[in-house]
Order: C-alpha cells, then structure tokens, then sequence
C-alpha cells in the first residue's frame, strides 16, 4: 500500500505514519517527496492540487491529512449529518475539498480515486501525544472551553507539557511524536474515545478497501 | 544582554524604542530600520573599546542629533549606555549613566568586556568559497569568509565542539559523511565535504550556497567561547523553506541553551529576514518577531504580540501570509 502523508511538519508526519500503520494494522509506503503545508488555510489552498497530483501523476493508493483545529469550530456529532456543512469545521471543510475534487476525476493508474484520510487534532496534534497522560486533556474538554470562552490549555501550553519546552528542536520534537505514538500505537481506543478528530480518521482508514 | 533600545533621529528611527528578547526576529520593508538597529549594537561595541568622552562633550553634544539610548539586562540593568552626535558626521559620543536601580553600576568593565564580543554577520556564500589565508582562525569573518581555517582550528583545539558541529551538520545535510581541510599553496585553505556512500568529495566552490550557509551558522552555534550577542542578517538567504525550522533551531540552541538541550551561556539573536516562510515558525511565539515600519521617512519598531487582536488575526491564516497581506504591518509603502 502507497500513502501519502500531509502534515505540517516532518515531526507530525513521522508520529502520524505510526498511527495510520496501527490502525490499518498493516505497513506502508510513503509517496516521496513528502507534502508538507503551512499550517491552515494553506491546507485547504493546496489540497485540491495535492489530491490531483497523487491521482494523475503517482500510484498512491491513499491520502492522509492530520490539520490542527486551532481555535475552529470542532467537528461533532451534528456535522456527521447528512449534507450537512459547517463553513468554520476544518473537518467538514477538508471534506468537502476531496469530494468536489475527486469526483470531476477520470479513474487513473487503475483506480478510481484516491482514498480519503482525514483528521483533525484538537486544538493540536500535541493533544494526541498528552491523551492518557493527562487526564483534562480531551477533545470534549476543548469544546467545553470553548463554549464558556476560557480555554483549558493554550497550544503552547500543550507544546510545553508534550516536550518540556516551549522551544523544542526538531529533533526533540520528532523523537517525542513518534514515542507518544508509539505509545497509542499498542491499543488506539483511548486516543479514538478522547479525540474524535482521530477517530474519525481512524474510520476512514478502516473503510478502506484491503489493497495490496 | 540588551533590554531595550530607544532611538531618536537616527537615520529614519527619529523616536521609536524597542524591547529585546533573548531571541528577535526582524521582518519589515526595505529601508526601515532593521539594519540601523544592528548598526547601533555595533556603535555601541566600537565605541565601547574607546575611552569614554570628557565631560566636557557633552557641551558639545547637538540637542537635535541622534541619540541612541540602550539598557541592559541583570547584571548590567543598573547601567545605561548612551550614544550621541555631536556633529553632522561624529556620532561618537558614548555615556554611561548609572541607573538609581538595578545592578552593576559600577561594572562598566563587565559591560564593556561582554560589549566586545557582539558580532554581526551577512553571510556571503562567495567569500566563503575562495581559500583564505590558513593563519585566519580567530573570529569567523562577518562575511564567513575565513571559515576553513576557522573550523579546521576548531577542529585541533576544541575536538568535543567540533565533533558535535559535524554531528549536527550530517544529520540536517545527511548527504554528506565527512568534513575536511585543505592547506594550498599560497598559505591559503579551503574545506572540503564528502558526499555520503560515495568516495567523492566537493570542496567549497563546489557546495551550493545553502550547504555553505549552514555550515557557517553551525560554526557560530558551536563556538566554544560564544559572543554575548549575535546578529545576523537575512539569516533565509539561501536555505530551502523547509530547511529554515533547523537554521530556527540552531539559533534556539544560543538564545535558550536549557530548553534546548545545549550547556552554552545564552546568546542574544537579532536576526533579519523577508521570509514569510520562516516568519510562520513563530506562530506560537510572537514576542520574538520585531516588526519595523516605514511612513514617509520615519520608521518605527513594534513587536508582533503588541498588535492588537493578534489571537483572531493569527485564527485566519499563516502568520507568512498575514505578514505579506499587511494585516501585521512591516510591508512597503504603496508609491
């Protein structure tokens, strides 16, 4: 199986792969070179072309996109509705950009599409990393912030608590990710219940067709 | 080191003060400011090597000349450094005043002693490709001109530093394994970098522009006698955008040694650049970014966390982005 990874560091990118891999329960292969975005909205600006690129110019099976939510609207229950579309979600935004892209495409390279991998961490993917170590933070308790207008935790909080530092190196960064993920890795159902932005992604990856 | 730094009628700074950080990254237009403020710190250092003016100078000193005023961080937060003009052309005038708090009033020799070791640099890939002269091994050259001969010193007499600069260096250029000098005739040195799995190797002329860049970054990082400050213009220059969050890192490695694992004594990082793509790597750090502005032919300082409903500003796009639309301000006048 050939993916393709779009996240917004080589950190994110190597703890994500982790996380893909358990939940497929299967190795794969990554598309080269790398994606890399700049962080929101430029997600949203490139993925049309991304998903078009992979589509008619390699023989990735799939595409995984990780964004943070930062201080977005959260993706819940309601959205899942049918058509149903929250303008501010990034989930539902992300969606939406791989459905009207993907279906104007012929079938190339033997498939139809590309298929779809999308998760949104809440409010950054560092949360991901602290799930089970730290018992507030949770995706439920974001939006229970969010609602009173008092956040729990800033993103450079949660940067701080996830390497102990607010200035981590790349390296510090990418070796912490990949343990944290690593850590999750062994049974996701604990990251899936606290953050639903990764349960969704894990959803998408479990609808996949068996390749390969 | 530096606390602050008030300027009046210098050069286009005609009344604008600005706070400094451990680290400080410069963005804004062409001919706003960002190289006077280095020039200053570098006034300061030169003038900080002369005696002190007489008393009597300060009769002389123009009301209406420029006058740049610095403070400084504990220990020295109980002196103030001020320069000023006391001509069209001789803005050599440096005070000390002692402060009525803060410490170190009486220590103008330590101020001074860690004035003389600020350093400034343009690195210029050209001037580091050409051999220079084997017996240049002191300070790396503001250009990075003497750069062999510098490391390959480093390499004798500080072996622990040096093997941890190349440590560094293979793991952000994993393209090359070894590093190496070369004595050529004339008295003059070169270095050389062999390509990884291959028995090839490249010396300077033949590296690209970023390699050499990095290298001499990495020579600064892993100084064993650091400078108390560094300055460093469009520190970009050169590096593929996706290579800037290691220059950002090494950088990190002087300003805040603990954090990142390094044993250094801090370092103050003024550095300058038009790169949106490395303004975006301090989204979470906005204290860090100087944002200097030019109307008519005035210029100002502001820092990036005093601008009003940053949080909501930065909810909408990447800070590069927010930057180059004018949203944050630091961009050209419209003509």
């Amino acid at each position: 199986m050939k993916l393709a990874v779009l996240s917004e560091s080589p950190a994110d990118e190597a703890a994500i792969a982790v996380l893909v891999e358990a939940v497929l329960k299967r190795k794969f292969t990554r598309v080269q070179p790398s994606l890399r975005a700049r962080g929101w909205p430029s997600v949203a600006q490139v993925l049309p072309s991304i998903i078009r690129h992979l589509h008619f110019n390699t023989d990735a099976d799939g595409l995984v996109v990780v964004v943070d939510s930062d201080d977005s609207v959260v993706h819940t229950a309601p959205h899942e509705a049918p058509e149903y579309y929250h303008p501010m979600c990034r989930m539902c935004q992300l969606r939406a950009i791989f459905r009207q892209t993907m279906k104007k495409l012929p079938p190339a390279h033997g498939r139809d599409r590309v298929l779809r991998g999308v998760g949104i961490a809440v409010p950054a993917v560092e949360a991901w990393y602290l799930c089970g170590l730290e018992e507030t933070v949770t995706e439920a308790n974001w939006i229970a912030g969010q609602e009173a207008q008092q956040s729990p935790y800033t993103r450079r909080e949660l940067k701080a608590r996830t390497y102990g530092t607010e200035r981590p190196t790349l390296q510090q960064e990418t070796e912490i990710a990949v343990r944290e993920a690593r850590r999750h890795a062994h049974d996701t159902r604990r990251l899936e219940y606290d953050f639903p932005g990764f349960a969704a992604l894990a959803k998408d990856l479990r609808a996949w067709p068996q390749i390969g | 080191m530096i606390a602050s730094v008030a300027f009046r009628n210098f050069k286009a700074l005609r009344s604008t003060s600005l706070t400094l950080s451990p680290f400080n990254l410069v963005i804004g237009p062409n001919g706003s400011g960002k190289t006077s403020l280095i020039q200053a710190i570098l006034q300061l250092r030169t003038l900080a090597r002369l005696p002190l003016r007489d008393a009597h100078a300060e009769a002389e000193r123009r009301p209406e000349g420029a006058e740049i005023t610095f403070r400084f961080q504990p220990p020295h937060d109980g002196l103030e450094a001020s320069l000023s003009c006391v001509s069209d052309k001789m803005c050599d005038l440096l005070q000390i005043i002692p402060l009525t708090t803060g410490e170190g009033v009486d220590d103008w020799a330590g101020l001074k002693a860690r004035l003389f070791t600020v350093r400034s640099y343009l690195f210029d890939h050209e001037a580091i490709a050409v051999p220079s002269p084997s017996k240049d091994q002191g300070e790396l050259a503001a250009n990075g001109g003497n750069l062999a001969p510098v490391l390959d010193a480093r390499r004798r007499n500080h072996p622990e530093a040096f093997a941890r600069l190349t440590a560094e260096l293979f793991r952000i250029l994993p393209e090359y394994d070894e590093i190496d000098f070369i004595e050529l005739p004339g008295g003059v040195m070169d270095l050389k970098l062999r390509i990884a799995d291959e028995n090839e190797w490249l010396i300077s002329r033949s590296l690209s522009q970023g390699t050499l860049y990095v290298l001499a970054l990495l020579a600064l990082v892993f100084d064993p006698a650091p400078p108390a400050i560094v300055c460093i213009e469009e520190l970009d220059r050169g590096v593929h955008p996706r290579m800037l969050r290691e220059m950002r890192d090494l950088l990190y490695r002087l300003s805040y040694p603990k954090e990142t694992g390094a044993d250094n004594t801090p370092v103050q990082v003024i550095a300058t650049t038009h790169s949106p793509y490395l303004l975006d790597l301090f989204r979470d750090h906005p204290e860090e970014v100087v944002i200097t502005e030019k109307h008519g032919a005035t210029a100002r300082f502001t820092r990036l966390d005093e601008c009003a409903d940053l949080t909501n500003v930065l909810s909408s796009g990447s800070l590069g982005d927010l930057w180059f639309s004018g949203v944050i301000g630091g961009v050209p006048e419209d003509k």
